[in-house]
């Protein structure tokens, strides 16, 4: 027996089969289609195309979107072809790519995260490749969202898309409140009365919300520009909010309409923080179950994305678009807090033909059309960064859209810091704006938690990349 | 050693080659390495900068970690023994001769085998506040207007402690097994010194699944320690509501990946293997008192 064990478990065999298995191994690797996937793509090796990977961001709609776009590239192309890659916003995975040697040529961003990525040199700066191209100078774009790429002296990459928030009123609430539903409020002490009119409560709870400033997600940074706050200074890369009165005043209004367990005088908007947070009104966001959709909440500050969600997911809603009420005595100002960019990740195999894609996405087309991201931005409903673009009749035309167009034109707009640690900032405001709520702090210590811990992130991310904050 | 025998050792060798090599490269490897970032400031991109005892006394002033550490321990304290308790009974219940009983059995495993993902959406359906499917039942038979669940500061905790006692179908197995090794002649002792059904499961069930009780405390010691999907599906990754539900793997995880802090979080996972550690040599040294084995 222990013989035939042995003389079966031979080394010579071991040996051999392991070598077989190992040839076999790479047998299949040397066959396994290196480049092409999809029959298109490998059409496009046959003719000797360069094929470069684009990863996008987004799904659904939005990805649609930008597929129907990168289709007409590659049917116009014969040098070029892009296939796009569905990634989500995980930055992660672009981080192992890069670290890995394999990075995309292409990857759309937010530009939340575009700062600290940059800063650990994921991009390729394109400031010069930009020179080349008349359609992508600073003075077109908006001026908020040409800063939104911009950092440590460099640009990033090109801006796709940028929001901005207004107010938005469900008509038939108005008409049951007694409230005239084309009038609506344009002030904060307007906005407080409304939502006193509006918040209808019975034995079960509350029945119809009035108004709910951190619904449908916390929009601590709007409410702080509203009330006229800075929050950061730009020169430093700093944030400045801690001892911004403004801001301050800001966080003490969100947390009155938080009902205080102690008080007994609580405003008649008042409501309970957890039966309120975000995802916690009942359905889903993109749903027609969205408690805006079903009259659960009668107003709520949005982005311009819902000129595409309200008709897909509430059709029969009767529903208004206004600027967002503020203090009366602070000059206009919107928000227009992130954007969407495309970026060459460092490390990319193909940057040249990467960037004669860009080209082409953002310049109009030589018929005299528009411009590829002209007609994305259309096609999912937010707004061109190019202000030529946005002048553009089917943006402005609109009678809903066009509102959230005319207050970027009108007003100055404020964007979120450009900072490495905005991650951070924006978990940090959500947190203490909760905390804020519970009454675990108060709002000068929210606001000087805010800045003195993303300042201290801030500096420890330019240290950890070898250099000091300029 | 003789010729043969070293044969047949180089030959063994050879032959776990695959498992070892796998080991060292996909195993031993990473562990070695987020040892050495744990001392070390690390971003995945950037060469590591070597910081000494740095992230580990940081560790020790961020009040974040103090709470995912209460947080976790709360978790667990409350949640393991709950769910031994609810899975014996769940157990001794399917240990029945009723007709039908395998059915019975797939029923309460199939929680199991939901994939964690859509069992916690789910349950973020039920646990809403208002319109939810908990609140409504509470609402429409006991007149009560629930509380917020998962969205509440003090309640979001019970509520994770609740959900986990839905996924106990594995310890429920484990405990049937158990039930199965247990003599029939002790419970027809034990019926003629006249016990009842409880002094049965006092005096004889209990003390004979001990080992299995043992085995199945370590493993949901550990899983709770290291409980993160729900937590992260249901708070969209946050830990809402004000840090209630932030736990020592989500902070982890943040950490790392929302963050790009890997040295700082390689040291929160190596003190989290001393935590895991530490409760478990307690939990086996203590066995020797109340886990009884047959034929001891």
């Amino acid at each position: 027996m222990d013989t035939e064990l042995n003389s079966s478990l031979s080394l010579k065999r071991y040996v051999g089969f392991s070598i077989l298995s190992l040839l076999g191994a790479l047998f299949v690797a040397w066959l396994w289609p290196r480049e092409a996937k999809t029959p298109e793509e490998r059409q496009a090796l046959a003719e000797g195309r360069v094929i470069i990977t684009y990863w996008d961001r987004h799904t659904g709609h939005e990805y649609e979107a930008r597929k129907s776009l990168i289709d007409e590239f590659n049917r116009s192309q014969n040098r070029i072809y892009v296939r796009t890659v569905v990634i989500g916003s995980r930055i992660e995975k672009l981080l192992t790519a890069i670290a890995g040697a394999a990075p995309p040529d292409i990857c759309s961003m937010g530009t939340s995260v575009l700062a600290q990525l940059a800063l650990q040199g994921c991009f390729t700066p394109l400031e010069d490749r930009m020179k080349e191209c008349p359609y992508l100078e600073e003075k077109d774009f908006f001026p908020h969202a040409w800063k939104m790429v911009c950092f440590d002296g460099h640009v990033w990459g090109i801006i796709t898309t940028i929001d901005t928030t207004c107010l938005l009123w469900n008509k038939n609430a108005f008409r049951k409140a007694g409230l005239d539903p084309e009038k609506p409020p344009k002030t904060i002490a307007e906005l407080e009365e409304y939502a006193a009119k509006l918040t209808i409560r019975s034995a079960a709870g509350i029945e119809q919300y009035g108004f709910v400033p951190w619904q449908p997600w916390d929009q601590t940074f709007l409410w702080g520009v509203m009330f006229g706050g800075k929050w950061w200074d730009e020169n430093t890369g700093l944030l400045t909010c801690g001892s911004d009165p403004a801001i301050i005043r800001s966080l003490a209004w969100q947390q009155s309409f938080s009902i205080d367990p102690r008080s007994n005088s609580n405003p008649p908007y008042a409501v309970d923080p957890a039966r309120t947070s975000q995802g916690r009104l009942g359905g889903a966001y993109q749903s027609a179950n969205n408690p805006f959709y079903t009259g659960k909440v009668a107003m709520i500050t949005e982005g311009e994305w819902q000129c595409t969600f309200i008709p897909k997911y509430a059709p029969d809603l009767d529903w208004g678009v206004a600027p967002v009420p503020q203090p009366e005595e602070v000059p206009p100002i919107c928000n227009s807090q992130d954007g969407v960019a495309d970026a060459i990740p460092s490390g990319s195999r193909h940057a040249d033909e990467a960037w004669e894609f860009l080209k082409w996405f953002y310049s109009p087309r030589p018929d005299g059309r528009p411009s590829p991201a002209s007609d994305y931005c259309m096609l999912i409903h937010n707004i061109p960064p190019r202000k030529e673009e946005a002048l553009q009749e089917r943006f402005i035309g609109d009678p809903k859209f066009g509102v959230f167009v005319r207050q970027l034109l009108e007003r100055p707009a404020a964007s979120f810091p450009t900072i490495p640690a905005a991650q951070f900032l924006s978990d940090i405001m959500d947190e203490q704006r909760e905390q804020l709520l519970y009454r675990v702090v108060t709002p000068e210590q929210a606001a000087q938690t805010i800045e003195q811990a993303t300042n201290a992130e801030t500096r420890a991310a330019w240290k950890l990349a070898g250099r000091i904050n300029p | 050693m003789t010729r043969m025998e070293r044969r047949n050792l180089v030959n063994g060798l050879l032959f776990a080659s695959p498992y070892i090599l796998g080991f060292l490269l996909f195993m031993l490897y990473p562990l070695a390495m987020s040892f050495y970032y744990s001392f070390c400031q690390y971003n995945v991109i950037a060469k590591p900068i070597w910081i000494g005892w740095d992230n580990y006394h940081e560790l020790f002033r961020d009040s974040d970690f103090t709470t995912a550490l209460y947080n976790t321990l709360y978790f667990t304290v409350f949640s393991v023994p709950l769910s031994l308790a609810f899975s014996i009974g769940l157990a001794l219940l399917l240990n029945q001769k009723v007709n039908g009983m395998s059915i019975y059995r797939t029923i309460f495993f199939l929680p199991t085998i939901v994939p964690v993902v859509a069992s916690a959406v789910l349950w973020l359906w039920v646990l809403t506040p208002d319109g939810g499917l908990l609140n409504g039942l509470l609402l429409q038979f006991f007149g009560i207007r629930g509380p917020g669940w998962i969205a509440d500061p003090a309640w979001s905790k019970p509520s994770l402690i609740l959900m986990n006692l839905w996924t106990v179908g594995t310890a429920v197995v484990i405990f049937l097994a158990g039930l199965a090794e247990v003599p029939k002649e002790l419970y027809e002792v034990a019926d003629i010194d006249g016990a009842g059904p409880w002094g049965k499961f006092r005096n004889v069930t209990l003390p004979l699944i001990t080992p299995t009780i043992l085995f199945n405390l370590v493993m949901g010691l550990i899983a709770a320690f290291q409980y993160f999907t729900q937590v992260y599906v249901m708070t969209n990754g946050t830990g809402s509501p004000a840090k209630s539900t932030l736990l020592y793997a989500l902070y982890l995880y943040k950490t790392s990946f929302n963050y790009l802090k890997m040295g700082y979080a390689s040291a929160m996972a190596w003190l989290l293997f001393l935590v895991i550690f530490a409760a478990t040599v307690l939990v086996m040294v203590s066995s020797k008192r109340w886990v009884h084995y047959h034929g001891e």
